[in-house]
Order: structure tokens, then C-alpha cells, then sequence
């Protein structure tokens, strides 16, 4: 060893009496970060709707999706909520510039002292941090969008074109639009939980994207055996809760769903589904051929069980092919749907009404199981003076004569009243036939029940809507053959229980129009007249609705129900989850998984 | 009807009366659930019956000076039979038509009594009778016009 490697550690020590280079700050002032520095997240949890796109996009795998105390999982929000961990982040900003609801964004914050690591793993705005009120830091661009904000427009009839015929008003997407479309699905999966029958929507969408159309189609119908059908008429609450319609316009779900189905030929479906039916030696009867019915009959089918389909009409289909008109659901659609089901070998026996051609009774000796899905056939009165007048029509009368290519006779200006679904095709269908149409109704235009969709397409096609207008009296008309109604105009009053505001009649804001008829469509009732008494008894019923347990089952051994005669939302989409359900039920029931099969 | 007893006395009979009609029509019931419809009818007039019963006995006031909503449904439906095959819609034109039928009889008594307690009664009873037909008119304004 030398010397000099010795000596040398000392020579340090004299740079100890030296004064330093360095500076010394205390206490430490923190300098601002720049204003729009990415710093630590900032997220408005009463925003945020938990769809996950955060999630799904983080690179590092920063973020998880958790369950947060008082927040439940309701219809549009996971209940979820992004939980960041900063060993992970690199503070790429994506997470912000994907976030559906807008809720997310950076703070310029950037100093977080602690002695705990765990600390650094958070649940933004769950947890108060700081920095949660600071409006510096990153937010994503109004104008920046990592998927459009607007859906691919569909191609339609206009509304000149479209009330000359009853031809389909909506033309479908071609390919490239439906991929574009496709595009904008952020993959979060809300739609599953509200959709009524937890369609899988993410991934059929995703099938547009890989051009794999038959896959799509498989994934649907493991829910829904009526795609071609609700790709064109379904309520789609999916679309409500998408999140990309919170700062944007929702995915057209209802329009992709189509775009598939539409792709795959009606020869193809056994091939690509493959459902092979065995045969479980059990039979099953199904009392109503619409939509519930025949979703249960499908399901049920795929099972093994051996189907009887009894329908009072001549065709199957229900309100879908007797109170849909042609130009929203053409029958080919709804026709693809049905034969595919029946072609699984579901016996299908038309006009035989159930109580006049065959008694329940006799059903439920015969069978194994009975599911009833009869529908709301009976249109609702409106219980005013005169109006049994012969030009005063029901709404659903109308539907089904036109349904039944036969002219209804409603003459060159029609008032229908009503403001639901019913009312808006009743009214489009006379704009078809040639007429004036004046919608009288009770409420405001946010009020009706009706899609609004349809609503807006009625007033482009020339239909009139008068709102808050209570017929109280029909009468003859002054020129002979016509039809006069008195209506009054109404106040909305708030309702002291917090429903929506109710119309209050102005009897000193009254008028009187005339009309060659008017079509009344304010509703629609069912028809039990088919339980006997002595089963009334055991059935729970109310407003005229069977009140269904659990599988839909009933109090009476082996009777399930559903549909609109069973549910609340009286729809397409809740009647097809009814059938599906029931045939869960049912096949529990006789495979003795699950005890009497009562509720 | 010359005092404040006599005159509860009558509401609360008539009360009772609506109670046993409703009852006796859910006997008779033909269409499913009707039964329990018209049941839940009658509970409901058993329930303003006990309401009277506690405003005689000093448990409970009237409210002749609230104001009540009318919707003015009732008035301008025809009249339907309470008949054994009786609908929901018409079982509530029924039970509406007759709460009418009560305010306006309370309403026209105010009107010929002199100012006073009596009055004060008679439009409290009014007053009850107007709310028991807004609660039916509210249950035909959300279950019969859901779509109108």
C-alpha cells in the first residue's frame, strides 16, 4: 500500500469546515406545480358511474375497481369505484382522458410525505385527500376525445319519403359504420346489469370489430332468442345508462345488435348455433305465442322438453307482429326470430284460445308444467260520455287491421289519444294511411311514456301533438259521419308524494274539435277470464297482473307466468327474460333441482 | 244533524257503510284479484272510519283549512255498475264517484249551517272526503292513464 492511500481519507475531512454548496430551506417551501401538471388524481365519486375505463386503460396496472362502504351497485353505476396505487402510476394522464363521466381528473399536487407506504394506494374522492378541492392540474381537453362523443348516424327514410309506405324507416348500418360504432364501446359492462336480460354486450360489439358475426350472433342467443326483433324495437334501456352518453351520446346498442343479426342468413342459425334438443320425456305448454312465450319455448326446448305453444291468433309473434306496425318491425325480422325457434321442433298450435278452445284445466293435467304469457290485449276505456260513438276507434284495433292488411277506415284526420308507444304507432300508422293526426294528451311531452325516438320521428312525419289536453265528452260532429271530441286544457300540479306533477283540468280553457275518428290508445289491460274461480283463488293477482315468485312460478303447482301480463315494464325485452326465467324455473322444477317448483 | 257528535256520528256510519260495500262486492268478485282490490278498498274506509272515531274522541282535528288537489278526473267519468265482473278501472270509478258524491254532500251542509263549529266540521269532513278522492284519483291517474 502507499502512502498517499492512507493520507488521503484525512484530506476529505478538511472540505467539513468548508462552507457547503448546497442550500438548506427550512421550513420546506413546496413550489407549485405547473398548472397543468399531472399530479395525484382527483375523481368526483358522485360523478363517476364506476364503469372502469380507467382501469381498463392504465398500462401499469395502477388502478383497481373497488367497493367503496355506502355505495350500492344501483341501474347506471357499478357502485365501484378507482382505488390508484402510486408504486404503480406513471402519471400518463390516460385514465382522465378516457374517463366516460368526466369525474376524473389531476391535480398540480405533487408532495405526499408519509412513513406508510400503504398510504400511497388510494381511493380517489373516496378518501379526502388535500388537494381534492384544487382546480390546477390536468384535465382532458373539452374538445379531445379518445372515442367520438357522437354515434355513427343511421341512415333513414325521410320523413316525407317514410309516411308514403310502410316500409322499414330505419336502413341499418353498413359495415364501416357499424365498425366505427363499435369503436366508441368502452367495453364497462354497465348495459349487462340494466339490460333485463344481461345481454352481453360488450363482447358482441367487440364481434363487430373482429368482423366475427357468427360468434356475436351465438352470444345473443344465449340470452335473447328475438335479436332480430329487438335490434329494431327494443326499449334499450342499455342506451340510457351508457356512460358513454354522459358527456356524449350512447353507443347505438340497439342498432349494432341489428347490424349482426342482419349479417348472418336465417339458414345459417342451426349451423351456427347448434342447438341439438334431446328429449327429456317431459311436456311443457305455453299459453300465449309472443315474445315471453316463445323465449321460454326456446329455452325450454334446448333442454330437452318437449313444447306445446298455444296461440289465439293465426300467427305467432304476439303484440310484436299484431301492435308493432311493419315500418318499425317488419315481419321478415320478427318471422326470422320465430321460425328459428320453431324449427327446434316447438309445436305451435294457432288459433286455439286457451278458456274457449281449451281449458286451463285440461293443461295442467296434460302437461308437466304450464307457462302462461298472454299479454295485455284488452285496450283500456276511456270511460267519457259518448264514447261508444261508432267513430271513436281503440288503438290496438287499428294496429291489428293494419297488421292484417286491412284498411281501418279511419278516414283524412284522426285525434288519437294517448301518449304512450301505442298512441305514437297508431298515429304514424295514420299518417300512412293518409290522414292528419292530432295527438291530444294529458301531460307534457317528457311525460309520456313513449320512446322518444318515436316521438320525435311522429312530429317529423306531421303529427300534431297537443299536450296537456283532457278529452272530457265525444260527441256527433256538426257534418255527418264525423266525430267531435271536447277536451280541456290542463295545469300541472306538483304530487304531494313526489311522483310526477299531475294535470289538473282547466274547466274554463275548454274546446271542441271535430275529426273524421278518434283513436284511443291510453293504455292496455289483460284478460284472466281464463282462470276459473276456483284458481283465482290460489293465483296472487293484482291490477290485473299475475304476481310471479321467484323462477316466475306461481302458488299453484307447476304454473309459471310472465311477460307483460306479469311484469311492471310491460315490454319486448322484459317479457323475453320472463320466458327465459321461467324456463329456468320450469326445467329446475322437473328435473327436481329445486324441490315443488313453487315459489 | 244539530251538533258536532251527531254530525260524526253520520260520517263515521257512512264510513262503515263504504267499508262493508266493498267488502261485500269482493264476495261477489268475479275477475282475478279483484277480490283483493276491493279488500284493500274496504281496509282503506276502515281506516278514515277509525280517523273519524279519533277526531270524536278528541285524539285527532280536522283540517278544514288545508287545501286538497282536485284533479277533476271524477267528474267528467260516466257512471259504471259496481257488478260482480267489476274491472280494476271501474272499481275505482266506483270509489271515486262515491267520495265525490261525500265531499259534496259535507260541502253543500257547510253551506246551510251557520258560521261556527258545525261549519268547521263539516268542512273538515269535506276536507277528509276530498282527500280520500284525490287518493283514488291518484291510483286511476297512475295505473288506468299510465299511458294518457
Amino acid at each position: 500500500m502507499k502512502l498517499k492511500d492512507l493520507i488521503s481519507p484525512f484530506f476529505v475531512w478538511q472540505r467539513a469546515f468548508e462552507k457547503p454548496y448546497t442550500v438548506s430551506m427550512r421550513p420546506i417551501e413546496e413550489r407549485p406545480g405547473a398548472p397543468a401538471y399531472r399530479g395525484f388524481h382527483i375523481n368526483l365519486s358522485e360523478d363517476c358511474v364506476g364503469c372502469g375505463s380507467c382501469y381498463t386503460i392504465c398500462q401499469n396496472h395502477a388502478i383497481d375497481m373497488v367497493e367503496v362502504e355506502g355505495l350500492e351497485a344501483k341501474s347506471g353505476d357499478s357502485g365501484l369505484r378507482p382505488r390508484f396505487d402510486y408504486g404503480r402510476c406513471c402519471w400518463c394522464g390516460l385514465c382522465v382522458d378516457i374517463c366516460t363521466a368526466g369525474s376524473l381528473r389531476m391535480s398540480n399536487e405533487y408532495a405526499w410525505f408519509t412513513t406508510d407506504a400503504d398510504e400511497f394506494r388510494f381511493v380517489a374522492g373516496v378518501e379526502n385527500k388535500s388537494w381534492d378541492g384544487r382546480t390546477g392540474g390536468y384535465h382532458r381537453h373539452p374538445d379531445y376525445h379518445l372515442f367520438p362523443p357522437k354515434r355513427v348516424e343511421m341512415d333513414m327514410l325521410g320523413p316525407e319519403e317514410s309516411v308514403e309506405s310502410f316500409t322499414e324507416v330505419v336502413k341499418g348500418y353498413s359495415e364501416e359504420q357499424a365498425r366505427l360504432e363499435a369503436d366508441r364501446c368502452v367495453e364497462c359492462g354497465i348495459c349487462v346489469a340494466t339490460c333485463p336480460a344481461h345481454m352481453d354486450v360488450p363482447d358482441y360489439i367487440r364481434s363487430i370489430r373482429d368482423g366475427d358475426y357468427e360468434k356475436g350472433l351465438k352470444l345473443m342467443y344465449r340470452t335473447n332468442p328475438f335479436p332480430a326483433t329487438c335490434g329494431r324495437i327494443c326499449t334499450r334501456r342499455c342506451e340510457e345508462v351508457c356512460p358513454v352518453g354522459i358527456l356524449g351520446e350512447p353507443v347505438a346498442i340497439r342498432w349494432l345488435k341489428r347490424f349482426i343479426v342482419d349479417q348472418v342468413p336465417a339458414q345459417e342459425y342451426q349451423r351456427i348455433l347448434n342447438d341439438q334438443p334431446g328429449s327429456s320425456g317431459r311436456r311443457v305448454a305455453v299459453i300465449g305465442a309472443g315474445p315471453g312465450g316463445m323465449s321460454a319455448a326456446y329455452y325450454l326446448r334446448r333442454k330437452g322438453h318437449a313444447v306445446t305453444v298455444f296461440e289465439a291468433e293465426d300467427k305467432a309473434g304476439g303484440m310484436l307482429r299484431y301492435g308493432v306496425p311493419s315500418y318499425r318491425l317488419p315481419d321478415a325480422a320478427l318471422d326470422k326470430n320465430l321460425e328459428y325457434i320453431r324449427s327446434l321442433g316447438v309445436e305451435t298450435k294457432f288459433n286455439t284460445r286457451v278458456g274457449r278452445d281449451i281449458q286451463l284445466a285440461e293443461l295442467l293435467d296434460g302437461y308437466d308444467a304450464v307457462f302462461i304469457s298472454t299479454g295485455l290485449w284488452v285496450p283500456s276505456s276511456m270511460r267519457i260520455q259518448g264514447e261508444d260513438h261508432p267513430r271513436v276507434m281503440a288503438g290496438l284495433r287499428v294496429l291489428d287491421e293494419v297488421a292484417n292488411g286491412r284498411d281501418p277506415g279511419i278516414g283524412k284526420s284522426v285525434a288519437v289519444i294517448g301518449g304512450g308507444n301505442a298512441a305514437m304507432d297508431a298515429a304514424r300508422v295514420s299518417r300512412r294511411l293518409g290522414a292528419e293526426v292530432t295527438i291530444l294528451y294529458r301531460r307534457r311531452i317528457e311525460d309520456m311514456p313513449a320512446d322518444p325516438e318515436e316521438i320525435h320521428e311522429a312530429q317529423a312525419e306531421g303529427v300534431r301533438i297537443v299536450i296537456q289536453a283532457i278529452p272530457v265528452e265525444v260527441t256527433d260532429a256538426e257534418q255527418p259521419g264525423r266525430v267531435a271530441i271536447k277536451w280541456g286544457e290542463a295545469e300541472m300540479v306538483p304530487d304531494p308524494k313526489g311522483g310526477r306533477p299531475r294535470p289538473v283540468l282547466q274547466e274554463d280553457r275548454m274546446h271542441l274539435d271535430s275529426f273524421d275518428t278518434i283513436i284511443s290508445a291510453i293504455g292496455q289491460g289483460s284478460d284472466l277470464d281464463f282462470i276459473s274461480k276456483q284458481d283465482q283463488e290460489q293465483l296472487e293477482v293484482k291490477w290485473g297482473k299475475f304476481i310471479a315468485g321467484d323462477y316466475q312460478a306461481t302458488r299453484m303447482q307447476k304454473l309459471f307466468v310472465g311477460g307483460d301480463v306479469a311484469n311492471r315494464t310491460a315490454d319486448a325485452i322484459s317479457a323475453i327474460e320472463d320466458g327465459h326465467h321461467a324456463a329456468r324455473g320450469i326445467d329446475r322444477f322437473l328435473t327436481g333441482s329445486a324441490g315443488s317448483g313453487t315459489p | 244533524m244539530n251538533t258536532v257528535d251527531e254530525v260524526l256520528d253520520y260520517a263515521i256510519g257512512q264510513e262503515e257503510e263504504a267499508a262493508a260495500f266493498y267488502a261485500s262486492l269482493a264476495q261477489r268478485a268475479e275477475k282475478a284479484g279483484m277480490k283483493d282490490v276491493l279488500m284493500d278498498f274496504s281496509h282503506e274506509e276502515q281506516r278514515h272510519k277509525e280517523r273519524l272515531l279519533a277526531v270524536k274522541q278528541g285524539e285527532h282535528e280536522l283540517t278544514p283549512e288545508q287545501n286538497v288537489v282536485d284533479l277533476k278526473i271524477t267528474d267528467y267519468l260516466v257512471d259504471v255498475d259496481a257488478s260482480d265482473d267489476i274491472s280494476y278501472q271501474d272499481a275505482l270509478i266506483v270509489a271515486m264517484k262515491r267520495e265525490r258524491a261525500a265531499y259534496r254532500l259535507y260541502s253543500d251542509m257547510a253551506e246551510k249551517v251557520p258560521e261556527g263549529e258545525l261549519r268547521e266540521v263539516f268542512v273538515g269532513l269535506a276536507k277528509e272526503e276530498a282527500k280520500h278522492k284525490l287518493f283514488f284519483e291518484s291510483q286511476y291517474d297512475d295505473r288506468v292513464l299510465s299511458d294518457n
